[in-house]
């Protein structure tokens, strides 16, 4: 009998398992329940909260990484220099492939010019705070910010200063690699493995400004006719234009020493550094210094 | 980075509903025997590719209920063709997180009572880097719907 409820089982499933549904899916919750959530969702009117705006270089800036010309790279400082972060509660969503500006019915606007080293910290180093503000309870689904050049500090004069260590095959490169041009991101709705934005009165949340390296670099885990690599420029162009295991180099040196291929492509990927997690911004370089 | 800065190509295609007929198994008290039970729902079908057509499969995917969109009320992984099905069991706007090395995208779908996908919805999102299509739609699934589910029968 046993058998035959097996055979029944199967043959009354049949036709599902054919349809080209989505085997893996896996219901967290029970979707017949009527119970609410345990967590209300922030209404604009609820009071205010602490929103911190973050910067995340990620793992590849923390930790270092292969690149797809094979160099292990490695960062002491990775200095970015952030203007005119905003912050919206956007409805409907802002959607970065259509572009324009966030239809907002909230807008949190960081006043400040900030510098940070996205390679502070550990390995394991939380991402970066940029600034915490006191701002309106509500979803903020929305950031934008602009890329600007340092005007003091130790990246002064510079949108993006990497400073690290590049090695290959016994060849060690001290590399300072300084760029100067002004960017623009607007993005929608962080995309990672939770969600942000979510502030709550009284409490707190996070918006974060995500920067792909590998963009830049490529990643030597992953296959050469990827297109994280295809697209990259690699470390191969900057080595050979090293001096004596050593390379510090601007914008303009770059633009003289590099072939204008490999300059274009290096100007082409700058806009498609910032992120917000793994969701894409609609991108404007502002200057080509 | 797949797609570079053309346009996201989308579509929308209409929703179904199909009846089930269920068959009963033989009315026999059967320790640890299968019991079926299916109801019939609206589902409704994502599929997200890169814009040169190219399937996310197996991308990973959360789904937000309208409710809560800090909870994922489905997770899963695309199949081979990059599509997922699941269940709105409410009206609202529904989100659905596609996430693959490194790219992600959200699509907000907004669904009516019945679980019909709401005639606003223009299903325009979409990346400029990485341009991907998620596309929302029909979805009929035969023998059982949407809430197949087996239970345990307990020993009589």
């Amino acid at each position: 009998m046993n058998r035959f409820l097996t055979q029944a089982a199967i043959a009354a499933s049949l036709p599902t398992l054919l349809l080209a549904c989505s085997p893996q899916t896996t219901p967290d919750a029970d979707t017949t329940s009527e119970s609410a959530p345990e967590e209300e969702v922030a209404a604009a009117t609820d009071g205010t909260g602490e929103l911190t705006i973050r910067a995340n270089g990620e793992d590849f800036v923390r930790q270092g990484f292969v690149t797809k010309d094979g160099w292990e790279v490695s960062f002491d400082h990775v200095y970015v220099t952030l203007t005119g972060i905003t912050a919206y509660q956007s409805d409907p969503p802002f959607d970065a492939e259509a572009g324009g500006t966030p239809e907002a019915t909230e807008t949190v606007a960081i006043a400040e010019t900030v510098t940070v080293d996205l390679a502070e910290g550990d390995d394991n180093a939380e991402p970066i705070m940029v600034k915490s503000v006191e701002a309106p309870a509500g979803r903020y689904n929305a950031l934008s910010w602009q890329m600007m050049p340092a005007a003091e500090g130790p990246a002064a004069g510079q949108t993006i200063w990497m400073q690290g260590t590049a090695t290959k095959a016994g060849e060690t490169i001290d590399f300072v690699v300084k760029l100067d041009p002004e960017l623009e991101y607007v993005c929608g709705d962080f995309v990672g493995d939770e969600r942000k934005g979510i502030l709550n009165a009284d409490e707190a949340a996070d918006l974060e400004a995500t920067f792909h390296f590998d963009h830049l670099f490529g990643d030597g885990e992953a296959p050469a006719d990827d297109d994280i690599n295809t697209g990259a420029l690699g470390f191969d162009p900057l080595a050979a234009i090293a001096d004596g295991g050593t390379l510090d180099v601007d914008m303009a040196a770059l633009e003289a020493q590099l072939t204008p291929e490999e300059y274009q492509t290096l100007m082409g990927i700058l806009p498609s550094l910032g992120h917000v997690g793994e969701g894409h911004c609609e991108e404007t370089q502002l200057v080509d210094s | 980075m797949k797609g570079f800065g053309s346009a996201l190509r989308s579509g929308l295609q209409h929703l179904g509903i199909v009846a089930i007929a269920m068959g009963s198994l033989p009315g026999v008290a059967i320790a640890h025997g299968a019991h079926i039970q299916a109801r019939t729902a609206t589902a409704m079908e994502i599929q997200a590719t890169y814009d040169s057509g190219e399937p996310l499969a197996e991308a990973t995917v959360q789904v937000f209920a309208p409710d809560d969109p800090q909870t994922p009320v489905y997770t899963g992984l695309t199949d081979a063709d990059g599509k997922f099905v699941f269940v709105p069991t409410a009206p609202g706007n529904w989100e659905v997180s596609v996430r693959q090395a490194g790219h992600g995208d959200i699509a907000v779908v907004p669904v009516e009572s019945e679980g019909a996908i709401a005639s606003t919805f223009t299903n325009d999102a979409g990346l400029s880097l990485l341009q991907r299509g998620i596309v929302a739609g029909a979805v009929t699934w035969g023998c059982v719907g949407t809430a197949l589910f087996f239970g345990r029968r307990g020993k009589q």
